[in-house]
């Protein structure tokens, strides 16, 4: 594959400048991702688009036009897809040519959507990296996040309490509910053998059941609606907004910080921790783990209940950061997307916080495309995108075949997906 | 088939693991390859297979240049490999294994398995070897079977030279006597055989010729008649070594370990350790000999904690240890150097730091207020590579990417960094060269002098003899005997296959 087959100048550059590198390291392998991510998406809308369709079947006619359209199509695209994710340049000029007349919301309104959405997804990220790095494998993120959620709710609109108090015992009940499941399916693998994924799977549809019982139970559900929604967080329950008083449309919360803290928290865990250490070893070698006197019992319930406890908590920061209330629907696909995330971050916290973020802004700037270009380019273009990416990230040994990175071997064998197998 | 390797060079980047290295074998002979662990022999050997691209050199076949860059044409050139390490799918059968890769169909897809077991059978029986059921499982087969299986695999793709990467580093002393029967008989039927190892002595018993490297460099090429066992190890080592344990006579203190009536069950549920008694002395090596599977290593897993036994007594210092975990063993002063060091005594991915205090997490040197003390466990690791000759690139290098002596350094080092009461090391320098094992003895004789008990379970009656102070026979789970090293190697035969139950010496 040349540069010249390619027609995003911007990715061009990039490209050739990672070509001549031709070095196999994670942030080159990235950026190939991406690009490679983009490209799929580019034929996609390509051969999505029936006024371009013709125009290729003319090809010969008018090469040039041809082109030139194709490439206007895929450039506006894209550029919406940027702005919806990052920032909007059309308000960013307004607010650097008159800083009084700017609308602040629409300059940042693209991030702050990116973060919020990226926000629970980070913590539930790292909940799965936990024991991924751990070599267990935990498929029920989507139940301890409902769980987690729940049980917030239920401290959300039972109390009125000082929020710091609050927010703190949401968080509490939370992480409590998230690290009781998953412990459990510690429990159950420790002393009797049972396979975490099975148990863990099936306690997602315990979860899901659980939650459409209590939303038809007078306690939880809306007074007086049939829309399957639960009674909403108190004011005193919910994440504040960072900027909310700049403008009304920065919707950021607070959950943003705990998440940070919580990549650091993890990031210690592993590097410092002698129970992350201890976790680290019985992942990567059980046997010599067990020649080392480590309990693998105890490890496998701390290792599970930990990872529980941090998917309770984004089930917490989705409940009072966003939504405020529950519907049949909670969590969504927080559990399952959470493994990707985890994955395209290599179980690395900072790794799994990018991730996450990328995620988020695939997310909000999908929307934007979708609502703004002229022909409704479909939302599930940057799910394609985002679908590429991390499978050229999961299978470096692709990228480097295709482009024939030197050292690539080493990268490749250095895959860190303990765990997976 | 003649095979020749002309000036072969490699070098990964400032280090030159063959260096001009030139070897000829003829059809029909087994020509051994001799020299220490990162002599750059199995470098050679990857380049001849094809797995890895030589910088210089060239392969010739019966006098002409072949271009070999993949395994595909290693085998299509009559090269097979029987790695060390099996490249065996251990849940397929026999049949199974040898026919993977080149199924016979009829009709495609269909694979005629009746063929399959045709074609093995008569592979067998033209090179002698016994196959009892084609379609037994590989993973129930004994190591010198699954063995057998590898050679056979080769040899079904019509193999004229076959490599050997270390094949009796697995294998007990009866399958070995057996794998030298099969290696005549290929030998007799016209196949060339290279063969890598590090045993002095097997080297002398089998070759036609013997070619020594050392630093990736061939520093010699002799014959059995020319050469022996100390000739072979001062030029593999490159300086005269040691083959006699310099040790003084033990001084033995106090009784530390006292074993009363042991009884352990295997895996199985099999009594594979019965009525086990003996007790160890500050100051004194016991070492345990015996044929591989005799249940040593089911008594040192009891041991160390790693199995309950079902009944009897382990008393350190008076303390009965029986039935308390791993790590009430650790605290005890219990050290272990396991029998299997990467499976168990290792964790390959991490640093030769933190592999260096695995089972020392606890201890206040590398712990702080909060989390572990990183800059301690360096400095830990730094001292301990010094002291112990650890060669790495530094500290922090994954232990994988180490060689078997300086792995086995690490887990040595490890061992002898806690405070000690009774040190077990089970089989403590199988599959090293003989530096290291040099390095190891030393170390070991050094350990005991210091005052601490030691326990050596090796089924080589030579590093038994050559370490031990006393020796107990263990053979079905019993001890036949417990006697002095200076017993004659006979007896030593009769006591190891089972002679020895009705008379106790010592």
């Amino acid at each position: 594959m040349t540069t010249t087959e390619f027609q995003d100048p911007q990715f061009g550059t990039i490209l050739r400048f990672a070509m001549r590198a031709r070095q196999a390291n994670m942030f080159i392998v990235l950026v190939l991702a991406l690009f490679v991510g983009l490209a799929f998406g580019a034929i996609m809308i390509i051969v999505t688009q029936p006024t371009l369709l013709t125009s290729w079947s003319h090809f010969f006619h008018h090469p040039g036009g041809t082109i030139a359209s194709s490439f206007n199509t895929v450039w506006f695209a894209y550029e919406q897809l940027f702005q919806g994710a990052v920032v909007n340049f059309h308000a960013l000029r307004m607010l650097i040519d008159d800083p009084s007349k700017a609308n602040l919301g629409i300059v940042l309104g693209p991030l702050s959507a990116t973060l919020t959405y990226a926000t629970p997804l980070i913590v539930a990220g790292l909940g799965l990296a936990i024991g991924f790095r751990s070599s267990l494998f935990n498929i029920g993120g989507q139940g301890q996040v409902i769980l987690g959620g729940v049980l917030a709710l239920l401290v959300g609109f039972s109390f009125h309490m000082t929020p710091v108090l609050q927010v703190a015992l949401e968080m509490l009940a939370a992480m409590a509910g998230g690290a009781l499941l998953a412990g459990f399916a510690g429990v159950l693998k420790a002393y009797t053998g049972a396979h975490e994924v099975i148990v863990t799977m099936m306690s997602n549809y315990t979860m899901i059941a659980v939650l459409g019982y209590l939303l038809i139970q007078p306690l939880f559900a809306r007074p007086g609606v049939l829309d399957g929604a639960s009674k909403a967080v108190g004011v005193t329950g919910q994440l504040p907004y960072f900027f909310s008083r700049i403008n009304s449309s920065l919707l950021l919360n607070f959950g943003f910080v705990i998440a940070l803290v919580a990549v650091f928290g993890v990031q210690w865990f592993f590097d410092r921790s002698k129970t992350g250490f201890e976790l680290l070893m019985v992942g990567q070698n059980p046997d010599a783990a067990r020649v080392a006197g480590i309990n693998s019992r105890r490890s496998i319930i701390i290792c599970l209940a930990f990872a529980g406890c941090l998917l309770g908590l984004a089930g917490m920061l989705e409940l009072t950061g966003v939504d405020h209330f529950v519907t049949p629907n909670f969590g969504g696909s927080y559990g399952f997307d959470a493994i990707t995330v985890a994955l395209l971050g290599r179980n690395k916290p900072w790794g799994v916080f990018f991730a996450a973020i990328f995620f988020g802004a695939m997310f909000s700037g999908g929307e934007a495309m979708q609502a703004f270009t002229p022909t409704n380019i479909q939302f599930s273009l940057a799910d394609v995108i985002q679908a590429v990416v991390v499978f050229c990230v999961a299978t470096p040994a692709l990228l480097v075949e295709v482009f024939h990175l030197r050292g690539g071997a080493r990268l490749v064998s250095n895959n860190n997906t303990g765990g997976w197998v | 088939m003649k095979l020749e390797l002309r000036g072969i060079t490699k070098r990964f980047g400032s280090l030159t693991a063959n260096s001009n290295v030139s070897l000829v074998v003829n059809p029909g002979e087994i020509h051994c390859l001799l020299g220490e662990n990162g002599a750059g022999k199995s470098t050679l050997m990857n380049i001849l297979y094809g797995l890895i691209t030589p910088d210089e050199g060239q392969i010739l076949i019966d006098d002409e240049v072949v271009t070999i860059a993949d395994p595909k044409d290693a085998v299509n050139h009559g090269i097979g490999m029987v790695h060390q390490h099996f490249m065996l799918i251990p849940v397929f059968s026999v049949a199974d294994n040898v026919i993977l890769g080149s199924e016979p169909v009829k009709p495609w897809p269909v694979i005629d398995y009746k063929a399959a077991t045709t074609r093995l059978l008569e592979l067998a029986k033209e090179y002698g070897f016994e196959i009892d059921d084609p379609n037994a499982t590989v993973e129930n087969l004994p190591i010198g079977a699954q063995q057998r299986v590898e050679i056979l695999k080769a040899l079904s793709h019509d193999a004229s030279v076959l490599i050997l990467d270390e094949p009796t580093a697995v294998l007990t002393p009866q399958e070995t006597d057996a794998f030298m029967v099969i290696l005549r008989s290929l030998k007799a039927s016209g196949k060339s055989i290279i063969f890598i190892t590090h045993k002095l002595r097997e080297v002398l018993a089998l070759a036609d010729v013997i070619t020594v490297m050392r630093l990736g460099e061939v520093v010699g090429v002799t014959t059995p008649a020319q050469t022996d066992e100390r000739g072979l190890a001062t030029m593999m080592v490159g300086r005269t070594v040691n083959f006699v344990v310099e040790k003084v006579p033990a001084t033995p203190g106090d009784v530390v370990l006292e074993v009363r009536d042991l009884y352990v069950e295997d895996a199985r549920g099999l009594t594979s350790v019965k009525n086990v008694s003996f007790e160890v002395r500050a100051g004194e090596i016991l070492a345990v000999a015996g044929v591989q599977g005799n249940g040593q290593t089911e008594l040192v897993e009891a041991l160390t904690g790693m199995r309950h036994p079902s009944s009897g007594s382990i008393m350190l210092n008076d303390v009965n240890l029986a039935g308390q975990s791993v790590r009430h063993f650790l605290n005890a002063g219990v050290g272990h150097v396991p029998e299997d060091r990467q499976r168990y005594g290792l964790i390959p991915s991490l640093s030769i730091s933190d592999n260096l205090v695995l089972d020392q997490l606890d201890d206040a040197r590398f712990l702080r207020r909060f989390g572990r003390n990183l800059k301690a466990i360096k400095a830990n690791g730094a001292k301990l590579r010094e002291s112990f000759d650890i060669r790495s690139q530094s500290e922090e290098a994954p232990v994988g990417a180490l060689s078997g002596g300086n792995q086995q350094k690490v887990v040595m080092a490890r061992e002898l960094s806690r405070e000690l009461k009774i040190l077990i090391c089970s089989q403590p320098t199988r599959g090293l060269d003989v530096g290291s094992i040099e390095f190891m003895h030393r170390q070991i004789v050094d350990i005991r002098d210091s005052g601490v008990a030691v326990i050596i379970v090796s089924s080589e009656l030579d590093e038994v003899v050559a370490l031990g102070d006393r020796v107990a026979v263990l053979y079905d789970g019993e001890i036949q005997a417990i006697v002095p090293p200076t017993t004659s190697r006979e007896e030593f035969g009769l006591l190891m296959a089972g002679a020895g139950a009705a008379k106790v010496t010592l």
